[in-house]
Formats: C-alpha cells, structure tokens, sequence
C-alpha cells in the first residue's frame, strides 16, 4: 500500500520535473533567460566564448526592451490620434446636429404672402426668462416693431412666440406672450370660442373672457384670432391645463400652457410680409 | 533533517568534482560524468523520488554553468535518475557487473537524449554532430564506465560510515 502510495508520487513527480525541464528549454529562447544563464557561466568560467554570448543575449535583450519602449511611444501616438479623431467626431456630430436643424428649417411651413426670416437667440436673461429675449437680426434683414415672432416644434407645427418689441440695426428685441404686458385674441380650436390670451411672466397663460356657458376642458387648443393684429389665425399658442373653480356671474377664466416653452428654443422665425425683406 | 543535510553534502560533493575540479583530473579533454554515476547511484540505492529530484538539481546546476542547450541535461539527468530508480533494490548494487550495465545504458540515454534535443534545436550545438560516434565521446563513456565501480565503492563507504557514525 505505502509503496503504491510511493510509486504513485515519484510518478506524479516524475511528470512535474520534466515538465520544468521542458519549460526550461523552451524558457531557453528568450533573450533575458539566456543572459543570465551565460552571466552565471562566465563569472564561475570566464572566457571569449561565454563573454561573445553574454553581449549577443544582452543585445537580443536590449533589442527587446528597446522594441517595448517603441510600441509604447507608438501607443501614446496614437492616443494622440485618438483624441484627435474624437474631438473630430464630436465636432461632426455638432455639425449634424446643426444640419437636421437647418433642414428642420428648411421644411417650415409656408404662410401665404409672408417670408421666413431665421434668426439665433442671442440673449435671454434668466430673471426674465418669460418676458423678452435679443435675437441676432435687426432692421437691417427688414425687421420692424410688431412683426410675429414664431417658433418651429418637433412636429414640424409652427406655434407663437412673441412679437419685435424694438427692432435696432442687427439686433431685435423680442416680446414673449409669456410677458405680463402682452394680451393676444385668441380662439378656442374647434369651438368658436373667442377669449383673450394674458401673459403673466410664466410659462402659463391666463385665459380669460371665456363665456360662463362655453364648453372648455383642459386640452383643448388654443389658436390666435382672426382678431389678432400680430399673429395670422390659427397659428397654435397653448394648451388649456386647467379651468377655473371661482364662480363669477359673466365670464370664466382658464390657465394654459404655452407651446415654445415644450421644446429648447434656439431659434426663432419672424414672419416678414412679402416685400419687406431686404 | 539528517536525510537532507546528507542529500547537500551529496549535491555539493559532486558538484565540484565535476565543475571545478574537472579541470584538474581530465586526461587528454576526457573526464569521466561523475554526477551521472551519482544519479544512477541514488536510483540503485535510494529510488525514484531521491534519484529523479537530485537529476535535476544536478542537470540545472550543469545547464547553468554551461553554453549548451538550456534545460536539456535537466531533463536527461532526470530521465536517468527515474529509470535507474526503477531497478532500485532488483539489482545488487554491489555486483560491478550490475553498476557497470547500468552506467553504460545510462550514458546511451544520455548520449541519445542530447543528441535528440541538438538534433531538434541545433542552434547551441556549435561543432557537436548529433547520433555521430566518436572517439572522445567513446572514451569518455568508457571512462566514465571503468570508474563507476570506484565511485560506487566509495559512496557505499561513505554510507556505511554514516551509518555508524551519524
């Protein structure tokens, strides 16, 4: 039994040692194994042979570290490249973002004997998010006070904004219907409705003059008047969000939801009668 | 700890008889494998386990202080010391006729193991011809074979007196 047990291990041993001496010899190749091998040999027997091998394994081992060192300068080159080629991308992916945009624009819906003119938000100032902003066009693209200024939604539906409150040489001031100075006629879509649209420096409208026995719900569309002065009828303005519970013996008011406050306005479009455009 | 104490002594005896003081007993570039006699000898005496792990203590200590093939005469001195292992007490180590076969096919093995590495990787072979029969490689062999039963004699001394005295 014990000699089994014997026999057994000096089999299993047998097989561990000449798996070393295998591995010893196919070790044998490498430039740094082979250096230290003929260092050892030529410091216990020092002659011409051993130092010749000990420089040619030391070359083959310089060769091999000085190969490392390229490929990791040859890694941090194309690193560099790397960065390069993403800022590149992302530079192509800005500049598609701005190509959908301008064929957005481009598939602006006509208005019959007005012209589009595309102009850049350029200034809008946080504490009166809802009351003005500058756009980069002005008097000199045949802008003027009054003119509508609308946007272009996701739907490809264009829905009002405001309208140029002071138009300059480059630039132009923009009234939001948001802004409490601003009061718009306005239609209920569908119904006949005819109510007046208040802003009240919020992204909600005050609806009011609703008649007492009109049938408004929250959802329903409102769309500028024929009444208007600023915008043509039935371009889209908000949304009904709520009625209101105050009891009053002759109208009813409701709060809506603007549409340009939906989606990011960047851009704007003023609608320039045929003509005035220069 | 005795076991392994001797085993050192063992290692390093034969060590520097072959290593260094090779160089002072070689008679015309012929110097007898005293560390393949002391492997067959541990197979002979002492088994596979003391005879194939000494091979290759042996062999890698050999490797390292040589230009040839890395590795090759580990594996041959471990190759040896398994087979010699296996006739552990079926021979009488005593008998020289016994100690005398047993070196001389060791030294084939050994002859025909290097050769069959040198033939496979001939790049460290510089002017050694594999498989080829010559005279300094004969007389080596031959020495090798004429002086196994001294050394044979002399470790059996050295075991005796361990014996008695440790």
């Amino acid at each position: 039994m014990i000699n089994n047990r014997k026999r057994k291990f000096a089999d299993i041993l047998f097989i561990i040692l000449l798996a070393a001496g295998f591995a010893l010899i196919i070790a044998r190749s490498t430039p740094f194994v082979g250096l230290i091998k003929n260092f050892i040999y030529f410091v216990s027997f020092p002659n011409v042979s051993a130092a010749n091998k000990i420089f040619q394994y030391a070359g083959d081992f310089a060769d091999n570290i000085k190969s490392i060192v390229y490929i990791r300068q040859e890694n941090l080159l194309y690193k560099q490249k790397n960065q390069e080629l993403s800022d590149k991308l992302r530079n192509y992916e800005t500049v598609m973002e701005q190509y959908d945009n301008l064929v957005k624009l481009l598939n602006v819906p006509k208005i019959k004997d007005t012209q589009s003119v595309f102009a850049r938000i350029s200034v809008r100032e946080p504490g009166e998010w809802f009351q003005w902003f500058i756009i980069d066009k002005g008097s000199e693209e045949g802008l003027y006070k009054e003119l509508p200024v609308v946007m272009l939604r996701d739907n490809g539906q264009l829905c009002a904004v405001g309208r140029i409150m002071e138009a300059r040489k480059g630039s132009s001031k923009v009234g939001l219907i948001t802004n409490s100075l601003s009061a718009i006629p306005v239609e209920i879509k569908g119904k006949r409705i005819n109510c007046l649209a208040e802003g009240f420096n919020s992204n909600l409208l005050k609806i009011t003059y609703i008649p007492l026995n009109a049938n408004v719900e929250p959802g329903d569309e409102i769309i500028a008047s024929p009444f208007s002065s600023v915008f043509n009828a039935g371009m889209p303005i908000g949304v009904i969000k709520s009625i209101s519970k105050e009891l009053s013996l002759d109208f009813k008011t409701a709060l809506a939801e603007v549409y340009f406050e939906s989606d990011i306005l960047y851009e704007a479009i003023i609608l320039v009668p045929k003509g005035a455009v220069k | 700890m005795k076991k392994v104490i001797s085993y050192v002594f063992f290692y390093a005896f034969f060590c520097l008889l072959q290593f260094f003081f090779g160089k002072y007993l070689t008679v015309g570039g012929i110097f007898p494998n005293f560390i393949l006699i002391a492997v067959v000898y541990l197979g002979f005496s002492r088994g596979r386990i003391s005879a194939q792990t000494m091979g290759f203590c042996f062999g890698l200590t050999w490797d390292v202080f040589s230009t040839d093939v890395f590795g090759a005469r580990t594996l041959m001195l471990t190759v040896i010391g398994y087979f010699s292992g296996m006739f552990n007490r079926q021979f009488d180590k005593d008998q020289i006729a016994a100690q005398v076969t047993a070196v001389f096919l060791a030294s084939l093995v050994y002859w025909a193991g290097f050769s069959t590495v040198y033939f496979i990787l001939p790049e460290g072979s510089r002017n050694y011809v594999p498989f080829a029969v010559t005279l300094p490689g004969t007389l080596k062999i031959v020495v090798t074979v004429l002086i196994t039963p001294l050394v044979f004699w002399v470790l059996n001394f050295a075991s005796v007196l361990k014996r008695r005295y440790l």
